[in-house]
């Protein structure tokens, strides 16, 4: 067997068996069931029929025009600022092994494309599943193959742009001359779409509304000039939205022409392109490592840090800890998911404000994202146990107690949370001040207020705490460091520590709600003041379940082990 | 300094680690040398609390690392053979993070004295991702000396620096055991421990086959006198056959 298809087939064929091996422990087991569940309730059952006007508007003209534009549009932008680099990348060990190999480049271009192709077949997969839910009258068949056109079409247009991008920067004029035709084609597009677009812009910006706007866009996509640009992708995406085999049978054979052209044009680009997928395939085992530490809007490579946070060097120990979790918020994008809230917030208020009252939708949209930050906020960031279990060995090492340990990391990601969550709170208290509605009275607002900073750090304290909890106590659930497992029963185990996560709150909820009821009930004080305490008492009392929970996982912590976690 | 005593550390079934016994006092080196596999690193990271012992009890400067744990690592620094950094701290950070779980006072000097000392200076400000192999080592090993540790473990080294970098860290090991630290030191450079070693400790599938200085160790094993010590060593690990 040819080197290269084996080491495909024997890679994928033992990540299947280590699949099933995994799944024979009974916590992999139980979660392959989950995540199977889970596949087959959003994926795969079927949703009952669309009604003919439901698949016109879902599969009708106006969808193929976005989908084709949006095709068009990412394939420019991988033209013009070569942001598919990642196209070209190799894994590690294939760069050593492959690359050092007397293999020819137009075999390791194959080679890349064999195995784009598992990629592209998934990705199929699931989007014939996604569309046949709605039930179409296209067997699927027919729309898997119009699918897998469509994807392999771009991922080879993806390559091939790639390569001419690494040729023309490593030889400038020479590779331009080189690869004319194909820059000449892509220009084309790019200019009748411009065009196209710069003809009818009147009309765009004479739009009424939003819906006559992208009816506008629509007209004039599908007239010329932008319409030439668009001709040979939409070829490429009209079997895709095929509603009948007839018409699947006309459009199928024009674009697998598109496809055979694409393939033609990448197997004889014969580039240089090992620096440039070297580069590639760094950039690309950044941005892994990134999204295996959940760091997933860290787009840009770490550089050195132009300002710090001052830490005196004595003190308590746990500050050290806190502080260097500061430290990588701040030098990730982590951050901006909390400048976002206030911004997004105010912005969104803005946008759905019918000339009213602005001030009321301020308000709203505060309060919404302040009640999204408790439930995501825990999830986008991570700079706790999350991120610092993968140095478990430099950290078990530290003169810290285990329990100082976990309530540093706790805090690290909760007082950023409820310091933003505070403030989305503060903008909408301010907010109904101003505005004409009037829904609570103003003594109620203030009096929730009052206790909001303390439901805001209790609230964040126990979800990060039971998060912290999973990634000590059942780590082989929680993506931690260079390990992330794939798969159903990886999709399962998030299920199943989600469902873990809500139980745990669930429970722990229940003395601060029975509190909190008994003394609004009994209290014979002012609502507002009643209402206060109630929040401020109840945050105490969850706050003390936290602490509680702390030191249990802190104790979970000291008998942990490195080799557990991996 | 560093007494262990009838150390076990068991995985499940698996021991890798038994009945392991030594002590390294102020000013001594005690190398650990053994195969692949044979239970060493397990031994460090028990040593350094990172892992729990099955069995015996390890004490670090007259702390007991299993009833006060805390005390016993202020007293003690790791220095693992694959450098584990924090990826968003800077060089300097890092110092300042290590100065504060350690209570060091005058960390603007320390950091400045120890920077020079491993030619880290021009590199303060940069995150390990910028930095060599070799030079996240350095930086590794400056993070553990910066608390003056009286008991200093080291895992491989000399990995990953460059020959100026070896020859600085030989004399730094000498230096701290010369002040009074008790070292011990992993390495399969064996010319490394019989150069700065004033013990050695031969590990065999989790169990001590040979303990003392190299001449009494020797000398308890009739046949192994005049061999050069990677003679020795296949000897006593009984990997002569294979090699042979």
């Amino acid at each position: 067997m040819n080197a290269l298809l084996y080491l495909v087939f024997l890679s994928a064929r033992n990540r299947f068996l280590g699949a099933i091996r995994r799944a024979r422990s009974p916590r992999y087991g139980a979660a392959l069931i989950a995540g199977g569940a889970y596949i087959w309730w959003f994926l795969i059952h079927p949703m009952g029929k669309m009604t003919p006007s439901m698949l016109q508007s879902f599969l009708g003209q106006g969808t193929e025009m976005f989908v084709t534009l949006l095709t068009v549009l990412t394939l420019m932008g991988s033209w013009v600022f070569g942001a598919d680099a990642t196209a070209l990348a190799f894994t590690q060990a294939e760069v050593s092994m492959l690359f050092s190999a007397p293999l020819s480049r137009r075999r390791l271009i194959a080679y890349k494309l064999f195995k784009a192709q598992i990629a592209v077949l998934i990705n199929s997969l699931i989007w014939v599943f996604v569309l046949r839910r709605g039930g179409t009258i296209l067997p699927s068949p027919l729309r898997a193959i119009g699918i897998w056109v469509l994807f392999s079409t771009l991922s080879l247009h993806r390559l091939g742009a790639a390569l001419v991008r690494s040729s023309w920067t490593a030889h400038g004029q020479f590779a331009a001359k080189r690869h004319r035709w194909s820059i000449v084609v892509f220009a084309g597009v790019g200019v009748a779409l411009i065009v196209g677009l710069i003809s009818g812009r009147q009309e765009l910006m004479s739009a009424p509304d939003s819906g006559e706007f992208f009816s506008t866009l629509g007209r004039l996509l599908a007239s010329p000039p932008a319409v030439w640009g668009l001709g040979p992708f939409r070829l490429v995406v009209a079997p895709t939205f095929a509603t009948s085999i007839s018409q699947w049978a006309h459009a199928i054979w024009p674009a697998a022409l598109v496809l055979a052209l694409h393939l033609l044009w990448v197997a004889y680009t014969d580039s240089e392109f090992e620096e440039a997928a070297l580069e590639a395939s760094i950039e690309r085992a950044r941005r892994i490592e990134a999204m295996r530490t959940r760091r997933t809007f860290a787009v840009g490579a770490p550089r050195s840090p132009s300002s710090t946070i001052q830490l005196a060097s004595v003190g308590h120990p746990a500050l050290a800890i806190i502080w260097k979790n500061m430290l990588c918020l701040k030098r990730t994008a982590q951050l901006r998911v909390f400048v976002g809230p206030f911004a997004m917030a105010i912005a969104v208020g803005f946008a759905f404000t019918t000339g009213l009252d602005t001030a009321a939708h301020i308000a709203i949209s505060s309060l919404l994202f302040a009640g999204l930050l408790l439930i995501f906020g825990g999830r986008l960031i991570r700079n706790d146990l999350r991120q610092d279990m993968q140095h478990l060995p430099l950290i078990k090492a530290l003169p810290i107690s285990s329990g100082d340990i976990v309530i540093a990391e706790v805090a690290s990601a909760t007082l950023p949370i409820a310091a933003v969550q505070f403030g989305l709170l503060v903008i909408c208290y301010v907010s109904l001040f101003i505005t004409r509605t009037y829904w609570v009275s103003p003594q109620i607002r203030t009096g929730l207020l009052v206790g909001a900073p303390f439901a805001c750090l209790a609230f964040n304290a126990a979800l990060i705490t039971i998060q912290n909890g999973m990634a000590v106590l059942f780590p082989a659930w929680v993506r931690l460091g260079p390990v992330v497992t794939t798969g159903v029963e990886a999709l399962g185990q998030n299920v199943l520590a989600m469902i873990a996560n809500l139980i745990s709150l669930g429970v722990g909820m229940v003395p601060p709600v029975i509190i909190a009821w008994g003394l609004v009930t009994f209290l014979h004080q002012p609502r507002a003041i009643s209402l206060a305490l109630a929040v401020i008492i109840s945050s105490f009392v969850l706050g003390i379940e936290t602490y509680g929970a702390i030191r249990f996982i802190g104790r979970s912590l000291g008998k942990a082990e490195p080799l557990q976690t991996v | 300094m560093i007494a262990v005593h009838d150390l076990k550390k068991l995985y499940g079934d698996f021991t890798a680690v038994s009945s392991m016994t030594f002590d390294v006092g102020p000013g001594e080196i005690l190398g650990l040398v053994g195969p692949n596999g044979a239970g060493k690193t397990t031994t460090l990271r028990c040593i350094a609390g990172i892992i729990s012992p099955s069995g015996g009890t390890i004490s670090i400067a007259g702390h007991d690392l299993r009833t006060d744990a805390i005390e016993a690592k202020r007293a003690l620094a790791f220095i693992p053979d694959e450098p584990h950094l924090f990826e968003y701290l800077s060089v300097e950070e890092h110092l300042r993070f290590i100065a504060r779980l350690y209570g060091v006072a005058d960390i603007d000097a320390r950091s400045t004295a120890i920077l020079s000392e491993m030619e880290l200076t021009d590199k303060k400000r940069s995150l390990p991702g910028e930095l060599s192999r070799g030079m996240r080592q350095k930086l590794a090993i400056a993070c553990g000396l910066l608390h003056n540790p009286s008991a200093l473990i080291l895992d491989e080294p000399l990995t990953g620096l460059d020959p100026a970098g070896m020859r600085r860290m030989r004399a730094t090991i000498t230096a701290r055991a010369s002040a009074g630290a008790a070292v011990i030191l992993s390495s399969h450079l064996l010319n490394l421990v019989e150069e700065l070693c004033t013990k050695m400790l031969v590990v065999r599938q989790g169990k001590c086959v040979a303990y003392g200085t190299i001449p009494s160790i020797i000398a308890a094993h009739p046949g192994l006198e005049g061999l050069p010590l990677e003679d020795v060593f296949l000897a006593l690990t009984g990997d002569g056959a294979q090699g042979a």
